[in-house]
């Protein structure tokens, strides 16, 4: 679970991909999920792959993009073998079950490699309303809080007899209520917190608060846009022919 | 009696959190464990209950290992009470909540309800045995998360940062309850920051860096060391800098307030 939350969680590294504009690291996983979902051959899935792998091992996120591979690995087996019994071709059922897996990555990559607070630049770049640009920010910064917060609600219950790797998947899933339920209070506490210090801090006194930081771009941008943009042309030429 | 043997535990990340820890707890015996942020204490708790396996060493819980039993078996023994009192409580009613464990270890039914109705008297939550767990005050969660452990009555007690949030009645209840468990030959180890707390209880005393123990022993011999203190990040008590003030090398500084007090005014009548 701990090995599966580091993969999830944005840490600053000193890469040439996170020093780009977070709009052009946007851009670069729209294209990859669109190319993902595009794909529809083996050698196709495999070129997918192989960029990703790339721009992984560029942004030094690829032990950490490894984990979340890992744990979507389950659902794509899920795909698979729902795949295989509605009687659909082996390759083809490998190929549905990789494309999630290439969907989750190049999402995932966006979220390693961009911090919340660039994600909210992005969002005002989008002229998104300001309340939903703070929401989707703060659940993103909590989301490593609230794993943190999982762990050692499941450790203190484990810590009174709670075995929850224990019964039949009802018995299991019924296990789950005392670490859910401490959970949800716990986020439920936290966010009323949030909200009176954000208040105390005068949020909501203005409808547009001035901003230390805007977002511009560089000659290095552009030039990645450029690439980008033409890889990913050839590509949708290449998946269409 | 809980052994650990050349421990050290490393996260699968690859931080080491503790490094090569020797120490033995006897029964009836009272612990604390000290250190800055950071040191390795919640790790070391940890591992008394099997929730974190030794990379490398031994840990012997009453002559289980716990790398072979599971972390029921061992809080049967090793009961953990933890710093967050919302990070335990789900149940319906206080009463549900403290037959949780029970019910999860095993115990008969009899069993059950006379633990349960000790539990409820000796914490003063009999007045509250139908009412939800959360909407209790936060001195009467934390002392219903203590009651949640000791129900079992494991040999060995853990209690991480129990004075967090408890005003000064609480933390004279919780000191008179360690000293109960102790009369009934119940090892307490307490992992605390509040330094005042650990010093009032006198204890045999962990001081821990960088997941290394760097001192142990009785806590008048920790306290009055300033170089070890240092080192650790850790503060003196309040009464041991009073001693030196009065005597820079005092013969045994006051170990409570009503023993400066006694001083002071046996001072003035002189």
């Amino acid at each position: 679970m701990y090995w599966i939350s580091t993969g999830l969680i944005f840490r600053r590294v000193t890469s040439p991909f996170h020093e780009l504009d977070p709009r052009v690291k946007l851009l670069v996983s729209i294209e990859l999920f669109s190319l993902a979902i595009m794909a529809d051959t083996v050698v196709e899935v495999s070129l997918l792959f192989a960029s990703i792998l790339s721009l992984a091992v560029l942004s030094r996120i690829l032990r950490r993009l490894g984990r979340t591979v890992a744990f979507s690995a389950v659902f794509a087996g899920i795909i698979f073998v729902l795949n295989v019994i509605a009687s659909r071709p082996l390759i083809e059922s490998v190929v549905l079950a990789s494309r999630f897996i290439a969907i989750v990555a190049a999402t995932s990559g966006f979220f390693l490699t961009t911090s919340p607070d660039e994600l909210e630049y992005v969002m005002r770049w989008f002229r998104l309303p300001r309340d939903i640009v703070f929401a989707f920010v703060t659940a993103v910064r909590f989301v490593p809080v609230m794993m943190m917060d999982a762990l050692q609600i499941m450790d203190a219950q484990k810590s009174r007899g709670l075995e929850l790797e224990k019964g039949n998947i009802f018995a299991r899933i019924r296990k789950f209520v005392p670490i859910l339920v401490p959970l949800v209070v716990s986020a439920v506490v936290r966010s009323g917190e949030l909200a009176e210090a954000m208040e105390s801090r005068a949020y909501g006194v203005t409808n547009k608060p001035t901003s230390l930081f805007e977002l511009s771009l560089r000659s290095r941008d552009i030039f990645v846009i450029a690439l980008s943009l033409l890889l990913f042309i050839l590509s949708v030429l290449y998946f269409s022919a | 009696m809980i052994k650990f043997e050349s421990v050290s535990f490393t996260h699968l990340g690859g931080t080491t959190v503790l490094s090569d820890v020797s120490l033995e707890i006897a029964p009836g015996e009272l612990l604390a464990i000290v250190g800055a942020n950071g040191a390795g204490k919640t790790t070391l708790a940890k591992h008394t209950n099997g929730l974190l396996k030794p990379t490398r060493g031994i840990v012997t819980v009453f002559d289980l290992d716990t790398r072979k039993a599971s972390v029921a078996e061992l809080s049967r023994h090793v009961g953990i009470v933890f710093q967050n009192a919302d990070h335990q409580l789900f149940s319906e009613t206080v009463e549900d909540e403290i037959v949780f464990g029970l019910r999860n270890l095993g115990f008969d039914d009899d069993v059950v309800k006379k633990r349960l109705e000790w539990a409820l008297s000796f914490f003063e939550l009999n007045r509250y045995r139908n009412v939800a767990p959360l909407l209790l005050s936060g001195g009467e969660k934390k002392r219903l998360c203590i009651a949640c452990v000791l129900a079992w009555d494991p040999e060995a007690i853990i209690l991480d940062e129990p004075t967090v949030g408890q005003d000064y009645a609480q933390k004279e209840k919780l000191e008179q309850m360690i000293r109960m468990l102790l009369t009934r030959g119940r090892s307490v180890i307490v992992v605390s920051h509040d330094i005042e707390f650990v010093w009032s209880l006198q204890p045999r005393v962990i001081v821990m860096a960088g997941g290394r123990i760097l001192a142990d022993g009785l806590a008048d011999q920790i306290f009055t060391n300033t170089d070890l203190l240092e080192k650790a990040n850790v503060r003196r008590p309040h009464l041991v800098e009073l001693s030196e003030l009065i005597d820079p090398k005092p013969e045994k500084p006051f170990h409570t307030v009503h023993d400066a007090l006694h001083w002071i005014v046996h001072q003035l009548r002189r």
